[in-house]
């Protein structure tokens, strides 16, 4: 691998210390019996430093604004994603997972995604998370349940998730814009200004037939989505290259939707044969 | 545009993603609450979609977005039965707990009870009362409940 | 034309028993009643082909002369119906063995050139021994079969008796004519089989089974003798045919009892390989004839069913011992140290089954121990190894089987109608009731005794003769002159003459010696003691012993007479009577009298018969082992001992007296004669303690090591296999413990499992 102005082992004393303290924070921090103050406090001085370790072997993004913009984002999504699971009420997680939504949202849009963000935000925030919600009312005990104060397994799993981050950034680490033949992954070989393309040659143009040869994508063919009409364009690519799989997803929807609503009405009867088969032989109603 | 830092951004927003995804892991192997389960689940979801839009900046394609949209999508269709089926179990056993459900267990092994859960120092919230003044209305009947403070 | 039906003949014998016992087997249900008729019709033609073939025997040899100057040429024809076993290139004889061509040098045979085939031809011999013995099969065999229709009546058993009845007739025909030690050795296991299946024949009853495994566990020692001793006459002979064969390229292979063979005076090997071999055969015919120390097994096959115990265990298989050392009459002649060894277990035998036979109380134990006793006549006689000896011995073994058979049908009759009982002392005086089974008893009770003019006077008073001739043998007399070697029979063809010069004895072990007690120089010092005891003392001896075995004879014969027809008329509850006429009766249905009848008149005639026509001992002397120079050397003229004769009768008149002093006309169940014997009579009443020994030497410690091989079976090898069993169990038991049934610990063993793949091809991409 060639490597580039990164030196792994600079920062693999980093990355390892970083990986310890994840872990060690998230089994101070998961619920368990040991939950005094002084343990919690203890737990998130070791987040930040582990996130201290982890904002030290980033990348130097160019400018001090969209350093400040990305940090500023993934802090609020990655500080919010700790707390939605380490939050003893179920509630709070919930509102902690929107949070964390809203800075992912940010990232997405920092990326360009614009679409995306936003769609985030739409479906996750407004729609998943407000079911969630919902159920959370219909089905949550008064005051915390005995098994929202423990957890399974609190250190094996802190441990699993922190060797699992430590793995991935550590590959990450060894990324590079030319890889070698053997990897064969399509890149872009150096930054070049992207045309914006223009709109009626857009359907065209994502016609293009996508190639998995190992050399380089030509620039012309180069999608920059922050360029105009993201939107129109993301569009053509779905409902052109990919226009049966966008079909199905709507049938996987359709299925969906009827399945949940034929899975209630299901218990539905089994609750009310369960009511009124108490009530006498000769009603209706299937057995439980 | 950030072309020119193209790989830097790239890595950073793959280390966000990673972060998120681990996190979601553990919150899913940890958390006794099925609601919070699936809450850790779409985290792992929006790590996954973070680096794949992150690919996608990388590369020039739209390839991450699409696949996004489709996470999108399927989430969505699993949160509604996967919700479906959380209020089934909880009507089946009233609780929300992962731990509730051991009947995949051996034969020779018990069921696993939950020793020393730590019990809540609750203590009870002290509403903020106004020294009574005057003299008390009588006790009413029809009254459903009596006000003990203000 | 002639030869040709003579040998479908021979073959015929052991054939139509054989295909009686297959139809028998096959149609034996459904003929029910019937089930005899198969086996019947076998044997009875076979009985009718028997005196055929002995008829036509008797014709061949020809009249008996008067004088003796010239010897008796040997009889014999042999019918080989099909090469059993063939192996060409087997071995090469070593040099200087008998089986050697001495026209090879020694490097030749080194070399390779004498190479033989191992072949065993399914021969059949036909000669005067043969016939004899055939006629003996199969006369007593069908009378016994008849008789059995008669005592198995009614028995769930019927067809399988009678199968294997026909089954054992066939096997003891072909014992007695096959020409090849190793047929012979198949058929003395047959035989034993079949002895085995019928003392067993009540398998339910415990003591039967018990009584069957004895025997068949008791010969066996005999068997493995008999198997060693094949094994030697191979490596010593290169044949194990008893007749001479021509192989392709016209070279004769001389049989161990083939015509060139007897006729060669060094044809045999003595010293110790002989000794061996003759040793082991001994020891076979005292596991089959029920000698010391192999006796044991008889008086417990009385269990049996009677008829059987007739047939097998008094006429005919017992027998097979007797006649296999008959056969190897050569082979015995050769090593006199042997022969001695032979008289002395056969006349002690004699005298401690009398002894035994004197005390006992069962009827037919008294019959059984009365079978050793006159077994070991036989043996007696046999060991004398002159020709006299010989024949004397297959006299004796004729009326024997006559007077024997009589004798056990006749208990058999008794028990049969006092309804199982056969303990003397609960019954008695039964001539009143059983009139015909009491008048054929005492005929073969007589002829046992050897009351002249019965058969067995006259047998019993040959073998006194042949040990009276060993124990003060007559300075001058016939049977010292020796006929040289090169001598030979007139009658053989040019050929064998000019061949049998070739084949003989010469190097291999030190040459026979004459029959009459000359030591051979080189033997082993055990030899010396054996051929050291061939002294005219050791004679003697033998001989007093005989004349005091005589006498026991008669007493207990006719103490058990006595008790069981004499005195008040009592019979035990449960017997089978039918009135007729006022008086009860208690005669066995004529099914069983008329075999009783029948074998009453040759009791009583054939001993002076065969005495005085001295048809028999001609008869036999041309047998080809009993021509073997070493034995036609020892033949005497047929003289009637007048001394020997007062001898016997004075000794069997001295028994019955004893015997009628304390039991004729009193009740059986009285005060008897043996409480004068003392302490003695617990010892002869425990049969010496024989059982007992075997129990503590034998079965005691082979139990012992049954068991520790059974506790090393169940605990250390069950325990392995086990313990290999169990080892799944509990690595199965710690690994169930995850199945803990909560999800998220399944999904934590699932990530865990992932990581450790991602973190190894980390590892492995690192580079």
């Amino acid at each position: 691998m060639s490597p580039l102005a990164f030196d792994p082992f600079a920062s693999g004393t980093l990355l390892a210390g970083g990986v310890m303290a994840t872990a060690a924070s998230l089994w101070l921090l998961l619920p368990s019996g040991r939950e005094t103050g002084a343990v919690r406090w203890l737990g998130g001085l070791l987040g930040l430093v582990a996130l201290a370790a982890f904002i030290a072997t980033g990348r130097r993004l160019g400018g001090l604004g969209e350093e400040a913009v990305f940090l500023i984002v993934s802090l609020v999504a990655v500080l919010s994603a700790a707390a939605t699971i380490v939050s003893r009420s179920p509630v709070y997680a919930a509102i902690w997972f929107a949070l964390s939504l809203a800075g992912v949202a940010g990232v997405l849009l920092v990326l360009g995604a614009q679409f995306l963000g936003v769609a985030t935000i739409v479906v996750y925030a407004g729609a998943i998370l407000v079911m969630f919600l919902f159920v959370l009312m219909l089905a949550q005990p008064a005051g915390l349940a005995p098994y929202d104060r423990v957890s399974n397994e609190p250190f094996l799993s802190a441990v699993a998730g922190a060797v699992l981050l430590g793995v991935l950034s550590l590959s990450i680490g060894r990324l590079s814009a030319s890889p070698a033949a053997c990897c064969g992954v399509p890149s872009r070989t150096a930054a070049t200004p992207i045309a914006p393309l223009q709109p009626g040659a857009a359907v065209s143009e994502n016609r293009v037939p996508e190639t998995a040869a190992p050399a380089s994508r030509a620039p012309e063919t180069a999608v920059d989505p922050l360029a105009d009409n993201h939107v129109a364009r993301l569009g053509g690519e779905l409902f052109g290259r990919h226009l049966v799989a966008v079909e199905a997803a709507g049938v996987l929807l359709l299925v969906a939707l009827i399945g949940a609503i034929a899975v209630v009405s299901r218990g539905e009867a089994a609750h009310a044969g369960v009511a009124t088969s108490t009530a006498g032989p000769a009603a209706g109603g299937r057995a439980v | 545009m950030n072309t020119v830092q193209s790989l830097p951004l790239l890595q950073n927003a793959l280390t966000v993603g990673a972060i998120l995804f681990s996190l979601g892991l553990v919150g899913i192997l940890t958390r006794r609450n099925l609601i919070v389960m699936f809450l850790a689940a779409e985290m792992m979801l929006q790590g996954i979609s973070v680096s794949l839009v992150a690919w996608s900046r990388f590369h020039g394609d739209w390839g991450g977005h699409v696949l996004v949209i489709f996470v999108l999508t399927v989430a969505a269709c699993e949160a509604a039965v996967a919700l479906v089926f959380v209020l089934q179990a909880f009507s089946r056993t009233g609780r929300l707990d992962a731990a509730a459900w051991q009947s995949l267990r051996e034969a020779t092994i018990t069921r696993t009870v939950d020793q020393e859960v730590p019990s809540i120092d609750t203590v009870p919230y002290r509403f903020p009362t106004l020294t009574p003044a005057g003299v008390l209305p009588p006790p009413d009947d029809n009254e459903p409940f009596e006000r003990r403070h203000v | 034309m002639q030869e040709f039906s003579l040998s479908t003949l021979l073959v015929l014998v052991p054939l139509l028993p054989l295909l009686g016992a297959i139809f028998t087997v096959l149609l034996g249900r459904t003929l029910g009643a019937k089930a005899h008729l198969p086996a019947m019709l076998g044997i009875a033609g076979a009985a009718v082909v028997a005196i055929t073939l002995l008829a036509a025997t008797a014709r061949d040899v020809g009249p008996a002369r008067g004088d003796h100057a010239e010897p008796v040429r040997p009889v014999e024809m042999i019918s080989t119906l099909w090469q059993w076993a063939s192996f060409e290139s087997a071995y090469t004889p070593p040099a200087g063995s008998p089986a050697a061509d001495p026209r090879l040098t020694p490097a030749d045979l080194v070399a390779g050139k004498d190479v033989r085939a191992f072949s065993i031809p399914v021969a059949l011999r036909l000669d005067p021994l043969t016939a004899t013995m055939l006629t003996i099969i199969t006369c007593v065999g069908l009378l016994v079969a008849i008789y059995s229709t008669g005592y198995m009546h009614g028995d769930p058993g019927y067809p399988r008796f009678f199968a294997l009845v026909a089954m054992f007739v066939f096997s003891m025909s072909m014992l007695v004519a096959a020409s090849n030690f190793l047929l012979v050795y198949v058929f003395w296991e047959a035989v034993g089989a079949c002895s085995y299946l019928l003392i067993g024949f009540w398998f339910t009853k415990p003591q039967a089974a018990r009584a069957a495994k004895k025997a068949f566990l008791v010969n066996r020692v005999g068997d493995f003798g008999l198997a060693i001793a094949v094994f030697l006459l191979w490596m010593t002979y290169g044949t194990l045919d008893f007749h001479d064969t021509i192989s392709a390229d016209g070279v004769i292979m001389p049989g161990i009892l083939g015509q060139t063979r007897l006729a060669d005076a060094a044809g045999y090997v003595g010293g110790a390989i002989g000794t061996a071999i003759c040793l082991l055969l001994l020891l076979a015919a005292c596991g089959k004839s029920a000698q010391l120390p192999l006796h044991v097994w008889l008086p417990d096959a009385m269990e049996g069913p009677t008829p059987a115990s007739a047939l097998i265990h008094a006429a005919t298989m017992v027998t097979a011992g007797i006649y296999l050392i008959t056969r190897s009459a050569p082979l015995f002649a050769a090593c006199p140290g042997a022969l001695t060894l032979v008289s002395i277990i056969g006349a002690t035998t004699a005298l401690v089954a009398a002894l035994i036979g004197t005390v006992q109380n069962d009827l037919k134990r008294v019959l059984a121990y009365s079978t050793i006793s006159q077994l070991g006549y036989m043996f007696a006689s046999l060991g004398t190894g002159t020709l006299l000896g010989f024949t004397a011995a297959i006299f004796h073994l004729l009326t024997h089987a006559c007077f024997k058979a009589l004798l056990f049908l006749g208990a058999g009759s008794v028990m049969h109608s006092m309804g199982g009982v056969i303990d003397m002392r609960r019954f008695g005086g039964l001539r009143r009731v059983m009139p015909i089974t009491a008048a054929t008893f005492l005929v073969g009770a007589s002829a046992l005794a050897g009351v002249a003019p019965f058969a067995g006077f006259f047998s019993k008073d040959e073998i006194l003769a042949a040990l009276h001739s060993k124990a003060w043998p007559e300075p001058h007399g016939g049977h010292h002159a020796s006929i040289p070697s090169a001598a030979l029979p007139p009658s053989l063809p040019p050929t064998f003459q000019g061949a049998a010069s070739h084949f003989h004895a010469s190097s291999f072990s030190p040459t026979a010696s004459a029959p009459d007690g000359s030591m051979a120089p080189e033997s082993t010092s055990s030899l010396n003691a054996l051929d050291s005891l061939n002294r005219p003392e050791t004679w003697q001896v033998l001989f007093w012993m005989s004349l005091v075995t005589a006498g026991l004879t008669a007493f207990y014969t006719f103490r058990a007479v006595f008790m069981t027809f004499t005195g008040p008329t009592r019979v035990p509850d449960g017997a089978h009577g039918h009135g007729h006429d006022g008086h009860e009766s208690y005669e066995s249905p004529s099914a069983m009298t008329l075999p009783l009848m029948i074998l009453a008149v040759p009791s009583a005639m054939i001993g002076w018969l065969l005495f005085s026509t001295n048809w028999l001992a001609h008869f036999l002397s041309a047998t080809p082992s009993l021509t073997a120079t070493s034995v036609a050397a020892t033949a005497t003229p047929h003289v009637f001992h007048i001394n020997l004769a007062i001898q016997g009768t004075l000794a069997a008149a001295i028994g019955i007296v004893v015997a009628a002093i304390g039991h004729l006309g009193r009740r059986s169940d009285g005060p008897q004669l043996e409480r004068f014997l003392g302490p003695v009579q617990t010892l002869f009443a425990n049969t010496f303690y024989f059982d007992q020994i075997y129990a503590a030497l034998v079965v005691r410690p082979l139990e012992g090591l049954a068991l520790v091989a059974a506790l090393f079976d169940r605990y250390v090898i069950d325990g392995a296999v086990d313990a290999i069993a169990a080892a799944p169990l509990a690595l199965g038991g710690i690994v169930r413990r995850s199945q803990s049934g909560l999800l998220q610990r399944y999904a934590l063993a699932g990530v865990m499992g992932v990581l450790a793949i991602v973190v190894l091809l980390a590892w492995q991409l690192r580079g």
